[in-house]
């Protein structure tokens, strides 16, 4: 965790709330092990080892023999940061909560399964810059109508409309709320292109939304 | 000796209670109460929780009792700050829902930073031990990053303490009787060696995927024996030489007051 980090105690991330991506799975999630589509939101945590800001090296993976793994992907999403205690809230007032908006990156092994907690692929050191910076919820009409690109060596790799999103950012922050009681500070990465963008070692990574900024990282490795 | 945190005469304190009971705070202050006075509130004994890694299916009988096979590799999930609370506080049981249990188990507390810490190293990353009470919502399961964030980090599901026991005060962590009583009866009764992957094996397992940190916990998993339970039911997790850890279980609607 870096001291500056943007994040205050907790880093939610929502997985598989690409509509294309959940239609695109929908045979392999009738199937074992998932046995039917997912009814609630797909959530994982990015924990403390994992926060990092802009411009900082992401750490290349090792495995357990203390190699470099083979394969690292990246995924960007918009950062709902968390203004005051958020319990229980309705869809219809959620947005009232919000403090601010940023970009969180998601460095990580490829996804390969969503059955387990994928500890192995996602807690990887420095894998989740958050920023450059948060800004202040009112300079942002409606967040499900802004758009994450990310872009490799300045290549643009995906784009994705967040009014493709299964859940809105005002679902997702009511039914998070009824899980548990968010704090000030709080991050909920609300969703990702279901392809993420593959990356090498010494890749300049950089995540853009327009009015939020842009996220710039380099992989580690070179 | 054995670390905590209290609530005492409008105070929050850090206190160590040595082998006799004595209290005595941080500014070396001795508190004239005992262990079990009314007095004391118990708070969450980790004063700045990190990271909460939770075993799932870590002792084979357990595996067993759920239905599955024993792991060959440890399933491990996270959880934060917000589902803790601490010995004598109350837990809340949702609406609607045909199955909550207890888990009875052993936390180790990491008190260094490491990563790539060998399995021979281990302990030294290890302050102490504690007991924690991780509550499953069996009716939330999905089969998307089970146990998923709906089961298993609901605020107040994760009861913990009363303290944190030093490392060089228990003899042997891996032959601990571990016993849960539920309104007085015993329903679970086990004991630490049957775990299948033991503290040394999953300080080495999690710090070759990441850096731990002081704060940061490892819940390592419950063995057979869960029940339902109901608002108005106490429960008491024990673990020989650690602590007994009571938690009473309340509604939904008691819980949250005017929030519900």
């Amino acid at each position: 965790m870096t001291a500056n980090t943007l994040v205050n105690s907790k880093l939610v991330c929502v997985a598989l709330n690409d509509k294309s991506q959940l239609a695109a799975l929908e045979s392999t999630f009738n199937q074992d092990p998932y046995k039917k589509p997912p009814t609630q939101p797909v959530l994982y945590y990015k924990p403390r080892n994992t926060w990092s800001v802009d411009g900082a090296e992401v750490e290349w993976a090792k495995d357990f023999d203390g190699n470099n793994v083979p394969a690292m992907v990246v995924g960007a999403s918009l950062g709902v940061v968390i203004g005051r205690e958020t319990c229980r809230v309705g869809q219809d007032e959620a947005l009232d909560y919000v403090g601010g908006y940023t970009i969180v990156a998601d460095f990580s092994l490829p996804e390969e399964s969503y059955f387990r907690p994928d500890i192995k692929g996602k807690c990887l050191d420095t894998s989740a810059p958050v920023g450059p910076e948060i800004v202040p919820a009112d300079t942002i009409d409606n967040p499900d109508a802004l758009t994450v690109t990310v872009y490799v060596n300045g290549e643009q790799k995906n784009e994705f409309p967040l009014r493709n999103m299964q859940r809105s950012v005002a679902e997702l922050i009511s039914k998070i709320s009824w899980i548990m009681t968010l704090q000030p500070g709080e991050i909920i990465a609300v969703g990702f292109a279901g392809d993420r963008v593959p990356v090498a070692q010494g890749d300049r990574v950089e995540a853009t939304i327009e009015g939020v900024g842009t996220l710039t990282n380099t992989l580690g490795g070179a | 000796m054995r670390h905590a945190r209290i609530i005492f005469d409008g105070r929050e304190l850090d206190i160590d209670i040595d082998a006799n009971d004595r209290i005595t705070t941080s500014d070396g202050q001795r508190l004239g109460v005992d262990l079990d006075s009314e007095e004391i509130t118990w708070l969450p004994p980790v004063k700045e929780p990190g990271t909460i890694f939770a075993l799932g299916l870590n002792y084979a009988d357990h595996a067993t009792e759920l239905a599955f096979e024993p792991p060959k590799e440890p399933l491990v999930f996270i959880k934060h700050a917000n589902t803790l609370t601490g010995h004598k506080q109350v837990s809340y049981r949702p609406d609607n829902i045909d199955f909550q249990h207890y888990e009875c188990e052993l936390v180790a507390v990491i008190g260094k930073a490491g990563k790539n810490i060998k399995r021979e190293d281990a302990m030294d990353y290890v302050a102490g031990y504690t007991v924690c009470n991780d509550f499953a919502i069996r009716d939330y399961l999905e089969n998307y990053y089970r146990p998923n964030l709906r089961v298993k980090s609901r605020d107040s599901l994760l009861p913990m303490g009363p303290w944190i026991v030093d490392r060089e005060d228990v003899a042997d962590v891996n032959n601990l009787r571990l016993t849960t009583e539920v309104n007085g009866k015993i329903t679970q009764d086990g004991s630490t060696k049957d775990m299948i992957f033991d503290i040394p094996f999953l300080v080495e397992y999690l710090s070759k995927i990441m850096t731990l940190n002081p704060g940061d916990m490892i819940a390592t998993g419950t063995p057979h024996g869960v029940v339902d339970m109901q608002p108005g039911d106490t429960v008491v997790c024990t673990i020989e030489n650690i602590c007994s850890l009571e938690t009473r279980i309340v509604s939904e609607q008691e819980y949250y007051g005017d929030k519900y």
